[in-house]
């Protein structure tokens, strides 16, 4: 990994964090759609720094919790909170700023912009220059043009892409694109990264160099939130996982405990 | 949006400043040539709706190109510049100058109040929005007869006052091609400052949020505003243009903003080639100058007209620059051959 960008999170990391060990706390989380109850009763404590799992079966009501926490819905009832700050009524957008970043399960890509166009497009909440300066486009706005191409380069080549940063990203191959998310969520300089099923679709080369990236943000001081069906990938990286099963709390604690535990197992199994 | 689907795209950001200064430069020395060029009235007055049609075309493509809202409203803007900057004069006596940023204020406000009561509206919802809205304004326009005279329309409207410089011949904007240099010059300066806009990281906000919404908001961008502002961007340009037709042309009737110059100016921005700045420029002066080309056939003007809009759409989803794209690359690749023995 390049020194700059764990270097850039780990100073992120301590630089903000509290005395407060738990990054996302979330209580009695609650979403319905018509007579759906996608997600029941959910809290959850995510602590500082290393890789938090949300498994279960297909329509476990994982991608309705992520999608809670990244302002996408709103909650029915319950509370949310990361770092101290509340969420719940908070746009997404405004979640960014709190250091709260996702990528999506179906590829959300500027599919008809450059590669390296899309990193920059993650550069949003960063640009601290006067408004006059967009239009005159002086010193300090040409320092921040070559800056974030700059920081874009190295996050494209922290994901393997700095080849490929003048193509189209809809012309990119499935899991470079999958990676090329990774790098535009990066861009928002994340306390919190929410992946959602980065495995899917992705050959097992692939989800090794997704897996080692992971590690390596979590090595730098980045929490990071995985939703994933895979097992194998779960026991392979996270340091805790929490497990759903019909959008309620199944179990919660170390990976190799889930897979002993009876009603996880009934769960995965059909048992 | 957008049909090119070559994986090497070439980046927009990547050209020189140096010659973007040129083409600067190229672009001022045409506009004062092109009265010396085009002495009599009738060609000189299409001159102006060029520059006119210009600025309406870089507006709407601040809006549609780059932000992707669907504005079918334009006119309505275009209008409210026209009469705003207008009534300001004949009814509360102010000087044009003044009347111009009222007309240029006013139109922009418009257009933010249209996007945040369309907030959650896009594409054809967006669409049939804004037409409704360039209705209204037009019905306004009709039926206000106390204030537009209706129908009948407000006549004798003066041209910019003279500029007295001392030691310079005073310039009158009564003559017609100090009129072109005047709208030309605002045409200019309203195209550089858009540009400047979209090569910043403006025009990557407002890219991100065409592409993508949900996308947008995941990187920090509040969508909801960013298009509030370009919808007052560009709907603030038309209403220059408003005010500057007023006042070339004199006379100011509800029917020069009826909807059907929505999607001519709809249509410039297509041909030219939506998401390109230069691209509504060429349209605009294409569609302006094309119909009166074709007045020699006369009924068949329009069909014409109509056909070549139609083929363009079909044939060149990209307009003008995407042809433009095709002939360069395919010069490039001769030059190359014949390089190569």
């Amino acid at each position: 990994m390049s020194d700059d960008i764990s270097g850039r999170v780990a100073g992120q990391a301590d630089g903000r964090r509290n005395s407060d060990k738990v990054l996302f706390r979330s209580k009695s989380l609650n979403k319905s759609f018509g007579g759906v109850h996608a997600v029941r009763d959910i809290s959850l404590n995510i602590p500082h720094g290393g890789v938090f799992a949300i498994i279960g079966p297909n329509g476990a009501g994982k991608s309705t919790l992520l999608n809670l926490m990244s302002g996408l819905y709103q909650p029915d009832s319950g509370t949310m909170s990361l770092d101290g700050v509340d969420l719940v009524g908070l746009k997404a957008h405004r979640r960014v700023r709190l250091g709260l970043a996702r990528t999506f399960q179906k590829i959300r890509l500027f599919k008809h912009l450059p590669v390296l166009d899309n990193v920059i497009a993650g550069f949003h909440i960063h640009h601290d220059i006067p408004a006059w300066q967009y239009v005159l486009q002086g010193t300090a706005f040409r320092r921040d043009y070559a800056r974030c191409r700059d920081e874009a380069r190295k996050l494209l080549s922290f994901v393997g892409l700095e080849e490929r940063a003048k193509a189209r990203a809809g012309s990119l191959a499935y899991g470079e694109q999958r990676m090329l998310e990774l790098a535009r969520a990066l861009a928002t300089s994340p306390r919190l990264l929410v992946v959602d099923e980065p495995a899917a679709g992705l050959n097992a080369a692939e989800v090794e160099k997704l897996l080692d990236r992971i590690t390596q943000l979590r090595a730098g001081g980045m929490t990071v939130v995985i939703v994933e069906h895979n097992m194998d990938l779960v026991m392979k990286v996270a340091d805790r996982v929490l497990v759903m099963d019909y959008g309620q709390y199944l179990f919660e604690g170390a990976p190799a405990e889930a897979q002993v535990d009876p009603g996880v197992v009934a769960a995965y199994l059909g048992a | 949006m957008s049909s090119r689907d070559h994986t090497e795209l070439a980046n927009p950001f990547d050209r020189s400043s140096v010659s973007r200064r040129w083409w600067l430069l190229g672009a001022i020395v045409t506009i004062g040539l092109l009265p010396l060029v085009f002495q009599d009235s009738y060609w000189r007055t299409n001159l102006i709706v060029c520059a006119l049609n210009v600025m309406l075309a870089i507006g709407l493509d601040f809006i549609l190109g780059y932000a992707g809202q669907l504005n079918l409203g334009h006119s309505a803007f275009y209008g409210i510049g026209a009469y705003v900057s207008t009534l300001v004069i004949t009814k509360l006596g102010l000087p044009f100058w003044v009347a111009f940023l009222c007309g240029i204020v006013l139109a922009g406000a418009a257009g933010m109040a249209l996007s945040m009561f369309a907030v959650r509206l896009r594409g054809h919802y967006l669409a049939i929005a804004s037409l409704g809205f360039a209705v209204i304004v037009h019905q306004v326009l009709v039926n206000w007869i106390s204030l537009t005279q209706g129908p009948l329309g407000i006549y004798g409207i003066k041209p910019p006052p003279e500029i007295a410089l001392p030691g310079l011949p005073v310039i009158s904007f009564g003559n017609s091609a100090n009129m072109f240099y005047l709208v030309a010059g605002f045409a200019l300066l309203f195209y550089v400052l858009l540009d400047q806009l979209v090569r910043s990281p403006i025009g990557e906000t407002l890219t991100a949020i065409r592409e993508d919404e949900v996308s947008a908001s995941s990187l920090g961008i509040n969508c909801p505003a960013w298009k509030v502002f370009a919808f007052g961007a560009g709907s603030a340009v038309a209403g220059a243009a408003g005010a500057f037709y007023a006042s070339s042309v004199g006379t100011l009737v509800p029917d020069a903003f009826i909807i059907t110059e929505s999607f001519t100016i709809l249509a410039m921005v297509i041909v030219g080639g939506m998401g390109t700045l230069i691209g509504p420029v060429w349209g605009a002066i294409l569609l302006t100058v094309l119909p009166e080309v074709l007045r020699g056939f006369g009924d068949l003007r329009l069909v014409l007209y109509g056909a070549a809009l139609t083929l363009v759409v079909l044939f060149m989803p990209g307009g003008i620059v995407q042809a433009a794209q095709i002939v360069r690359a395919q010069f490039d690749r001769l030059r190359a051959r014949l390089e190569a023995g």
